[in-house]
């Protein structure tokens, strides 16, 4: 009660106009009608069958029940290294374990739910749901990123013909809408693979994405790179450092650290990306929603099934904001 | 020596990269000789076939593939066009929100922006389409004698009809880009200087003429670029049209791969009418660029 008085006294300093108040009212007003009927709707009208009786399916897809625990696994290492590289770190076994562990979630993963070695092996088609947009986004990004650097450094370099070629790469990929990157790289990458050589649907989802994030993410660094002040790179040559070294330990680092928010707002924008793989039929956390919708049992229950997948790419993308500040953080308090 | 090097390293990389594309061409030709596949674009000209579900200009299913194309270009204009303007309202709307002192407005207008840059777009334009258009009644919702009516057959005005799939594309890529529009306004008027404000304050000027007159004027240079890209951000995500069934270029474009099987001819096709869309939009902004950093307007 206080708090609201002292908030009204706020306004009224402000501006103790009639229209402000006639505003705030009004607004009010329709935020609790729409948040009454948003509130009636969730508990009373909405028909949340359509999630229990499909909750595995949309973190899991159509992976075989008896497999459930291999991916279970592999979210809980993910959670865990998250964690590990949250923490202060004190101790230097946990540092070590915590770059391990985010070093081998890749292989981990595809391992884990790919099988082979003595799991049962389970084809690419049949993962899906949530773990497969987990997957494609770090399988992507992991590739975009190095490239994404060399096409920086490319474009950034004094030699013409470097600087030239990459910036034609950028722009061209720039300029294309990702859908039909992705749509092009399922049609054309097998038009341009030797005969015999075949990669699946997934692969070519994740070299298309790839292709398409580092322009992107080759933007972001340039920008990083541009803000280093060209004293710096005169000091360490005149200081005896070879190109290479003037690169690795003087361009990049502060480059690098300089584009994490906008390089943090790629990886957010990849996640959401790869909902449109449900367009090309992969079978990603949007893609096993549309096809329980078509199921002749939940038909009509969008608005319940597009809340939940909502919530969730809201709960994850705000998690990777969260941890990149932190890592901007550690970072920022080493220099 | 220096020169030497660098042209050694140059020549190196061109070598390269002219071994891995040749090597992807001939992959290329021997693949299209197995399939007995050349390429040429003559099946322009034959008949497409199927039908749009809009068109400006007469368009009929005996129609060749080229006139299919480019009614669907003009689909794909259209809509860039309108959502073009709708999306720069909401983004002028969300920040007048933030910057009115009214801390519901300003809630309000934080909550659009984040919740919406937090969504996929096409989980939104699923749902403007789904949820919003299509369980709509067949007769209006709104009272009859309004100048606007709202059925699942999309939006009439003043004696306009928007079809359901264009209003929800519409809607849909309006509320998202004007969220990211809204973000690049901010960082435009946060790069004004603090002075400026407590200037106009202190000479008396009224709060809404010194944003107009004095704020505004001195973000632009900051907010042309970040609007232009957001401008072409937009022309892109158009393309996603194709989850909800409007005939935008891109929609067709896959029609047609599908149906000929040219997918090397249909993605140059495809590429050429989005560097037209772009050079049009950026060519436009430019322009706009070169009137607002007139003299007029410059310190």
């Amino acid at each position: 009660m206080r708090v609201y008085i002292r908030w009204l006294q706020n306004m009224k300093l402000k501006r103790s106009n009639i229209l402000n108040y006639i505003i705030t009212l009004l607004l009010a007003t329709l935020i609790v009608s729409i948040l009454v009927q948003f509130v009636n709707w969730f508990f009373l009208e909405a028909n949340w069958n359509v999630i229990s009786q499909n909750f595995p399916i949309f973190f899991l897809g159509l992976y075989p029940k008896d497999q459930y625990w291999r991916p279970l696994i592999w979210i809980i290492l993910i959670i865990l290294s998250l964690v590990l590289r949250i923490k202060k770190r004190s101790n230097k076994r946990v540092q070590k374990i915590s770059i391990f562990l985010s070093v081998l979630i890749i292989p981990l993963g595809i391992f884990l739910l790919g099988g082979g070695l003595g799991l049962t092996s389970i084809p690419s088609r049949e993962w899906g749901g949530l773990i497969l947009t987990l997957l494609l986004t770090l399988c992507s990004g992991v590739l975009a990123l190095p490239l994404g650097i060399i096409l920086a450094l490319g474009r950034h370099s004094n030699l013409y013909f470097i600087n030239r070629i990459s910036r034609l790469y950028i722009e061209f990929m720039r300029a294309l809408p990702l859908i039909a990157v992705l749509f092009f790289g399922q049609l054309l990458i097998p038009l341009f693979l030797p005969i015999g050589l075949e990669i699946n649907r997934f692969l070519r989802a994740v070299i298309a994405f790839s292709f398409f994030t580092s322009a992107y993410i080759a933007e972001d660094v340039r920008g990083g790179l541009q803000s280093i002040p060209p004293t710096q790179i005169e000091s360490a040559s005149a200081l005896g450092l070879s190109q290479r070294q003037i690169i690795q330990f003087v361009l990049l680092p502060q480059a690098l650290r300089t584009a994490i928010p906008s390089l943090t707002n790629q990886a957010v924008g990849l996640f959401q990306n790869t909902s449109l793989m449900a367009i090309l039929g992969l079978m990603e956390l949007l893609g096993i929603s549309r096809s329980i919708l078509a199921n002749p049992n939940f038909i009509g229950n969008y608005l319940e099934v597009y809340v939940f997948i909502a919530i969730i790419y809201w709960l994850i993308g705000t998690v990777i904001a969260l941890f990149a500040r932190n890592i901007e953080h550690q970072l920022n308090s080493f220099k | 020596m220096k020169i030497k090097k660098s042209l050694l390293i140059q020549i190196l990389a061109f070598v390269i990269i002219l071994t891995i594309i040749s090597i992807l061409i001939n992959n290329l030709l021997i693949n299209l000789a197995r399939s007995q596949m050349t390429l040429n674009f003559n099946w322009l000209n034959t008949t497409a076939g199927f039908a749009l579900s809009e068109y400006s200009l007469p368009y009929t299913p005996n129609d060749s593939y080229a006139w299919a194309i480019l009614v669907a270009w003009i689909n794909s204009l259209k809509v860039i066009l309108a959502s073009l303007f709708l999306s720069t309202l909401f983004g002028v709307l969300a920040i007048s929100a933030r910057l009115s002192g009214n801390s519901l407005l300003k809630f309000l207008s934080n909550f659009y922006v984040a919740f919406v840059r937090q969504t996929p777009l096409l989980l939104q334009l699923l749902f403007w389409y789904f949820v919003a258009f299509l369980s709509l009644p067949e007769s209006s919702i709104l009272p009859p004698n309004l100048f606007v009516q709202l059925t699942n057959n999309g939006i009439h005005t003043l004696g306009i009809k928007l079809s359901a799939e264009f209003s929800a594309l519409l809607i849909g890529l309006s509320i998202f880009t004007g969220a990211s529009i809204a973000e690049v306004l901010r960082g435009g008027i946060n790069s004004v200087s603090r002075g400026q404000w407590e200037a106009y304050r202190s000479l008396g000027i009224k709060e809404i003429q010194g944003l107009c007159k004095v704020i505004f004027p001195q973000a632009l240079p900051a907010i042309i670029p970040g609007l232009t890209s957001q401008y072409l951000n937009l022309a892109k995500n158009s393309t996603l049209a194709i989850a909800i069934g409007y005939a935008d270029i891109y929609a067709v474009s896959d029609t047609t791969i599908t149906q000929t099987g040219r997918a090397i001819e249909g993605f140059i096709i495809l590429l050429l009418s989005f560097l037209l869309l772009n050079l049009i939009i950026s060519n436009a902004m430019n322009i706009v660029n070169r009137i607002v950093s007139d003299k007029k307007y410059k310190l």
